[in-house]
């Protein structure tokens, strides 16, 4: 509900600085790969037909190598990766009308740390790469629906017993895990706490790839619920009484938002605070209006996760730092910045 | 004529507590149906289940004739709206914005509000008397204004059945007028209402029916003559009221009387005329006694403050005698009173029977003239009025107007 003019300059500014830190991601790294040839591997790779051919120089076929097979898939996982966790944190703070919730609240990431220490502990972890990803995004759904099944009363889904019963599931949850790590061996051990560090090193298209038109989809499907959820600021009553469906809304975006944060998990690992952050930030730039946030939040988290990553891997060359760890000590200053900022309002 | 919506024998139920019990009420085009009763009636409940939120434990909601149910949510949303109090406080939308939201229902999936829907928001802001406030941020608003805004966005939803839930909780006066004078004119064009209300005098000037709530049923419901007498509300609120008229508009005031209540109180007779009554009047009223007044003469300033008051007294047409009927009952009263109080007013022909009602009083307090609007003078038989008066003073003393509040104080205290 912005002015015309303000309307286009949020949308332009967000895809050049997509196109830009996109560019920055795939260019920057050990070798540096000019945006010149960027171009030249994409038109190659848009080309029909078998396209390294002889022809082609020496140093445009180890480009191709290090952009096709590295850092492209790396850049797409961190975009798709904090797109949605930005995304379903944005319609969790909206359900919840709480700025300050995330996702985390159905339990998320102590089921998917069960599910990935599992897989590693009984060496399913070693048959196959999407082994972890894979039982991970189980154990994140397996622990929302868990939440939303003992949350859901007779009369209808209470967000409150949400709070609750997410609280005791992620307990109850990260107990289990401590219990499976005391039998576990140590490397196992070393391989789990590296893995919750959230990263995105090593991603192949054969990790990535199998996500992504599932977060497509529930991404618009999310997208579309904005005016309603709008609406529910109104609170259940005069919601339902403009039309939206509250109880079918209210299902649909812990479903959605449980299965998209599952996903992402299942990209990049737990990725601390960047559904926090980033539709906080957003909000501040564009106002509450979901329809505006929900979109703008989507690319700014895709940025956020891409440029974290960047710098992760950009800022003690040699070592890299994995991006859960960049996003954790951007993240815990922000909220703490937050929080200060809400004291001195007065309310949150 | 069909009704916009009934509620058909509605009963309604949160676990084992019945919140309503076989509520039964229909709105015509043009009702304003006012819903009142104590905190925790069911009040919100019952518009609750009537917009579908909760559903009925037996009975049925028909809008138009057909069931709730039938109609999708959005369908239902262009026939009824709604408003709490509940809003986006969290989230900095504009007042505009939240007014806007009142489209919803009759814009098409993912379209963003445009022209139209920003011309009626403004329109309806406009009409709360809100309209510089447009680009304001909701959670920066006062808690009135807020509700105007909310109110506001119910006019933009311009459903022909509106269910208010206290929308004139936080306002100030003027503010409260204009919402609901402007429900009042929407329903004039044959849209209707529900309004549950706290205050029993708007609800009297603007209800054309009531709808008296007790612990979840109907006790009363009728005109506001009907339901606002002082049976039902002192028997719903579970406190003393006196039940008055409005002089300018005519429609009925609820009084309700300070004090630890008049039922258990002293009962006290006052006799008055030209206004000399008002003061002590009033102090007996905040003290909470029960007051009767009379006999005094139509037109008559007292007479006028009584009946606005609710007060039971007595009356006879101006300029006329006092008529033996009236003196025998006006005798009753005074008879009945813990204390009769004779007010500083002239005597002559009209009024010479209250004399006789002060000379049958059990306890006399006669108000010296030091605080009175007139003198205490005689007209007409001026010379047995004032003797007979003299003897009165004689017997029982004068006292100022203040030592006859401490006296009362200290009497009601002994009781």
């Amino acid at each position: 509900m912005n002015d015309g003019k303000s309307r286009l300059v949020a949308p332009i500014f967000l895809v050049t600085a997509l196109t830009v830190a996109f560019a920055a991601a795939v260019s920057l790294g050990s070798v540096t790969v000019p945006v010149a040839t960027i171009l030249q591997v994409i038109r190659l790779l848009l080309e029909p037909g078998d396209s390294l051919s002889g022809e082609l120089s020496r140093e445009l076929r180890s480009a191709y190598a290090i952009l096709y097979h590295i850092r492209f898939p790396r850049a797409v996982a961190a975009l798709f990766a904090g797109g949605a966790l930005a995304l379903s944190g944005a319609v969790v703070q909206g359900l919840f009308r709480n700025p300050m919730a995330g996702p985390d609240i159905l339990g998320i990431s102590a089921g998917s740390s069960l599910g990935a220490v599992l897989a590693i502990v009984s060496g399913l972890a070693a048959l196959h790469p999407l082994a972890v990803p894979g039982s991970a995004f189980v154990g994140a759904l397996c622990a929302a629906l868990f939440v939303y099944t003992i949350a859901a009363g007779r009369g209808g889904t209470q967000l409150l017993f949400v709070i609750l019963a997410g609280l005791a599931v992620s307990s109850l949850l990260s107990g289990l895990v401590s219990a499976v790590l005391i039998f576990a061996e140590e490397h196992a051990v070393n391989q789990f706490i590296f893995w919750t560090m959230g990263g995105l090193e090593g991603r192949s298209w054969q990790t990535v790839l199998p996500p992504l038109p599932f977060i497509a989809v529930l991404s618009l499907l999310l997208m579309g619920v904005a005016s309603p959820l709008n609406l529910l600021t109104l609170g259940d009553e005069q919601a339902h009484s403009l039309g939206v469906r509250v109880e079918a809304l209210k299902v649909g975006i812990l479903v959605g938002a449980a299965m998209l944060t599952a996903m992402a998990i299942a990209l990049a690992g737990p990725i601390a605070f960047v559904g926090l952050m980033v539709p906080h930030l957003v909000r501040l730039l564009t106002g509450p209006d979901h329809r505006t946030l929900l979109p703008y939040s989507l690319a700014a988290g895709g940025i956020f996760l891409l440029l974290s990553d960047l710098v992760g891997r950009m800022a003690f060359r040699p070592f890299e730092i994995r991006t859960g760890i960049i996003t954790a000590v951007i993240g815990g200053p922000y909220f703490i910045f937050l929080i200060l900022r809400y004291q001195r309002r007065g309310s949150v | 004529m069909r009704p916009l919506i009934s509620v058909e024998e509605v009963s309604y139920s949160v676990g084992s507590a019945r919140l309503l019990h076989d509520i039964q009420l229909s709105l015509f085009p043009g009702d304003v149906v006012g819903l009142i009763g104590p905190n925790g009636a069911g009040k919100s409940t019952l518009l609750r289940t009537m917009i579908g939120f909760s559903a009925p434990a037996a009975g049925a909601i028909l809008l138009k004739g057909r069931p709730l149910a039938a109609y999708s949510a959005r369908e239902r949303a262009r026939l009824m709206s709604y408003l709490s109090r509940q809003g986006p406080d969290q989230f900095s939308f504009r007042a505009l914005d939240v007014v806007e939201m009142g489209a919803y229902p009759r814009m098409r999936w993912g379209r963003f509000p445009g022209s139209r829907e920003r011309f009626a928001a403004r329109a309806a802001l406009r009409q709360v008397g809100l309209d510089e406030l447009a680009e304001r941020e909701f959670p920066t608003l006062s808690e009135g204004e807020r509700q105007l805004v909310l109110f506001a966005r119910v006019l933009v939803q311009d459903a022909p059945v509106m269910l208010l839930d206290e929308p004139t909780a936080n306002l100030d006066i003027g503010h409260e007028q204009t919402l609901l004078r402007t429900v009042r004119a929407r329903c004039e064009q044959g849209d209707a209402a529900v309004v549950a209300l706290h205050n029993l005098n708007s609800a009297a000037e603007y209800c054309k029916r009531l709808v008296l709530l007790e612990h979840g049923r109907i006790s009363a419901a009728g005109t506001p003559d009907e339901v606002l007498t002082r049976a039902n509300l002192e028997r719903a609120y579970e406190t003393d009221v006196r039940i008055g008229q409005n002089e300018t508009t005519g429609s009925i005031t609820v009084n309700p009387i300070p004090g630890p209540g008049a039922r258990r109180n002293m009962r006290v007779h006052v006799i008055g005329g030209a206004g000399s009554a008002v003061s002590i009047t009033r102090y007996l009223h905040r003290k909470g006694c029960h007051i009767t007044g009379g006999v005094s003469h139509e037109l008559d300033s007292d007479a006028k403050f009584w009946s606005a008051l609710g007060i039971e007294f007595l009356q006879v047409p101006a300029f006329s005698e006092i008529g033996t009927e009236e003196l025998t009952r006006a005798v009753e009263l005074a008879r009945a009173a813990d204390l009769t109080i004779l007010c500083a007013f002239p005597f002559g022909h009209g009024n010479a029977a209250n004399l006789d009602v002060a000379e049958q009083a059990h306890e006399l307090l006669i108000l010296d003239e030091s605080t009175a609007l007139c003198r205490r003078a005689f007209f007409g038989d001026a010379t047995d009025l004032e003797r007979r008066f003299r003897h009165l003073e004689k017997t029982w003393g004068t006292v100022s107007y203040d030592d006859a509040c401490d006296y009362i104080a200290s009497s009601m205290s002994r009781r």
